[in-house]
């Protein structure tokens, strides 16, 4: 391997790169400004606190507690069934079971206890829940018994899905970001730099294509790596996100480079003109981009596109991202992995393998 | 010595026979052109060569042997239509290619070569045509190559860049290098060449010094005068023109114009094959 080749081809690309307005844009200035805009959209500041309320005892005494706490303006009630598991429901908002026996306590002035369930990430939200329950149970224990205690509650504490959108939505942004960044960078070297006769020069020099495909693979592993750190920053300073960035995170991103490149030497291969290998290039970014879950859960789709969803190798690297940046769901996150890491070595060996390096 | 050696050359592209079996060499320290009309087969001969693409028929043997990696160190070539990055300048452009080879020229000197001392630290997109046929030429130089291809080097520019360009290859040649030219210039292939393979559709029809095929194909110089309306047409050798005019001269003609009309390869070309070269 010839190092000072291979160095000053990286820092070619590099150059070349950050000199270039519009690559710029879309490795940088186009997620920041989605994350931005869809984050405020999506983050929705002054809705109502969403409270689930068991009723397990369906009796005046509860559907009382029920209408006081409906009476609260910002207050939205949503009642479970009896027969669902409650915690299920506690993962995404504060949820409050009313104990059987509720009334008879109150009849016979026996101290009971509401169990409210709360997601001890959520502070704020979780405060302020707190308080207005305390004032409904205040007033009726007021009622009841002259402020005997005969309500009470107890807290317990669940840990879910206690995830915003944002923390959906960056995961995504990076999985569209590296995966535009490698189809359109393999164009431009496939189809451009062959236009231009360099792909000829090279050919006539001393380096070799494996050097030359290894250094162009490095310098699209730095931008992609470059662009998620700025995401990753932009989601934790505008939003507060908490991602982590592990070892699976570094692992989902170098085979989606890979397998992007790959698609992109694959597109090329067919066409030889700049603006039908960029038309070509967008036909395949932007349904993935829409279908593979970056902006929305595939879940919200229609069932056959869902089930073209996951056939889409996006999808499997925003869910990826997902399980290994944000739910920390380990196992998910290495299934993931290992079908978009090995859909990356056949797309990337059949892009290798088509790729006129000799003219005809 | 022979650097180049082409034996029975055959490429054909589907139906299209691009190159019809030729055979030539190309002696060290030469500059040896292939001059024909476009689409006559140049390209795909020096693409051969280079190694870039494959022959359907014959043998080229470059310094002896097939291409491999030692000979792509002491080969530079400028393929026909090159377009350097963008957006690098161009001594980061010369850089980039130098770090290519394991022994590498100057570039201050090469840039000097070229005449880019100026706009050495211009992006190669803001250059003119003439300019970016430099950066191509000192590209090809980076590597301190002992043979240089340089395919249609001058197409496209304007006389004077195409003159400053016709310069730096001579340099070449003085400094000792081999220079595979590709033209369909008959006056840069006569300007430039110690030896021309005149090429039509994929066949080479004739190879010489300019000289001697202008000798041997060329009509003789004459010598015109015009003389009030009447014209004067003598048929001469090279070396008996001075005396000749020395002799209108003494005998006191009145003459209102003398011209020498020498043949050129353009004529060798017509000879030839009955067309034009353009
Ligand atoms: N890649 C190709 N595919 C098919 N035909 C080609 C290709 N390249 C060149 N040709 C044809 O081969 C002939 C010779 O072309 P070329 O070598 O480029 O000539 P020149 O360089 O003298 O203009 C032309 O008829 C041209 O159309
Ligand atoms: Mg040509």
């Amino acid at each position: 391997m010839n190092l000072k080749a291979i160095y000053g081809d990286i820092q070619a690309s590099i150059k070349n790169w950050y000199r270039n307005k519009a690559a710029l844009f879309w490795t940088f200035a186009f997620p920041i400004l989605l994350i931005l805009i869809f984050g405020e959209i999506f983050s929705g500041g002054n809705e109502p606190y969403i409270i689930y309320i068991q009723d397990m005892d369906n009796s005046m005494a509860s559907h009382l507690f029920v209408e006081n706490m409906s009476h609260i303006n910002i207050i939205k009630v949503k009642l479970i069934d009896s027969s669902k598991n409650i915690e299920e429901y506690a993962k995404e908002h504060a949820a409050i079971q009313i104990p059987k026996g509720f009334q008879d306590s109150i009849i016979y002035g026996k101290k009971c206890n509401l169990t409210l369930y709360l997601d001890p990430s959520k502070q704020e939200i979780n405060s302020a829940i707190k308080s207005f329950l305390i004032s409904v149970i205040g007033e009726m224990n007021l009622k009841i018994s002259n402020a005997t205690e005969v309500i009470g509650y107890e807290e317990k504490y669940v840990t879910g899905n206690n995830f915003n959108y944002i923390d959906f939505f960056i995961p995504g942004i990076i999985g569209m970001t590296v995966m535009t960044s490698a189809i359109y960078g393999s164009i431009e070297i496939n189809v451009k730099y062959k236009k231009r006769g360099l792909l000829k020069k090279l050919l006539t020099t001393p380096m070799k294509r494996s050097e030359w495909i290894f250094s162009k693979m490095i310098y699209q592993l730095i931008i992609n790596f470059l662009s998620t750190i700025v995401i990753i920053l932009v989601g934790m300073v505008a939003f507060n996100m908490k991602a982590s960035f592990n070892f699976m995170v570094i692992v989902i991103i170098a085979s989606a480079s890979f397998a992007f490149t790959g698609m992109g030497m694959i597109i090329s291969r067919f066409v030889n003109e700049e603006e039908t290998a960029d038309s070509a290039a967008s036909a395949v970014n932007f349904p993935m981009m829409f279908l593979a879950g970056t902006f929305f859960p595939i879940e919200m789709m229609p069932h056959f596109l869902q089930v073209f969803a996951k056939i889409l190798p996006l999808y499997y690297v925003n869910e990826g991202l997902r399980n290994a940046m944000i739910y920390h769901n380990f196992h998910a996150s290495i299934l993931n992995t290992t079908i978009i890491t090995i859909f990356a070595f056949i797309v990337f060996l059949i892009g290798s393998l088509i790729t006129d390096w000799k003219e005809p | 010595m022979n650097v180049i050696e082409v034996k029975d050359l055959r490429k054909e592209y589907g139906n299209v026979i691009a190159v019809d079996g030729i055979s030539f060499e190309v002696r060290s320290k030469e500059i040896f052109s292939l001059l024909g009309p476009n689409g006559a087969g140049k390209t795909t001969t020096v693409e051969i060569i280079e190694g870039i693409r494959n022959a359907t028929e014959g043998t080229v043997k470059i310094f002896g042997k097939s291409m491999d990696a030692h000979i792509k160190e002491k080969i530079g070539v400028l393929p026909q239509e090159f377009q350097s990055f963008e957006r690098l300048t161009v001594r980061e452009t010369l850089i980039y290619f130098s770090r290519l080879y394991k022994k590498c020229g100057n570039i201050d000197e090469i840039i000097s070569i070229v005449g880019l001392k100026e706009k050495e630290n211009e992006l190669y997109k803001n250059l003119s045509g003439g300019q970016r046929q430099r950066v191509g030429v000192a590209v090809s130089l980076v590597g301190n190559p002992e043979l240089v291809f340089l395919d249609e080097p001058t197409t496209g520019l304007d006389p004077a860049a195409r003159r400053g360009l016709w310069n730096v290859i001579k340099k070449l040649k003085e400094d000792g290098k081999t220079v595979f030219l590709t033209t369909h210039y008959m006056e840069e292939a006569e300007y430039l060449s110690d030896r021309v393979a005149i090429m039509h559709n994929g066949k080479i029809i004739s190879i010489g010094s300019p000289k001697e095929l202008i000798e041997k194909y060329g009509e003789k110089t004459r010598i015109i005068i015009s003389i009030k309306d009447k014209l004067i047409e003598i048929e001469t050798e090279e070396d008996e023109i001075p005396e000749l005019i020395e002799k209108i001269r003494r005998d006191g003609t009145k003459y209102d114009r003398i011209e020498i009309k020498r043949a050129n390869l353009e004529d060798v070309f017509l000879k030839l094959t009955g067309a034009r070269l353009k």
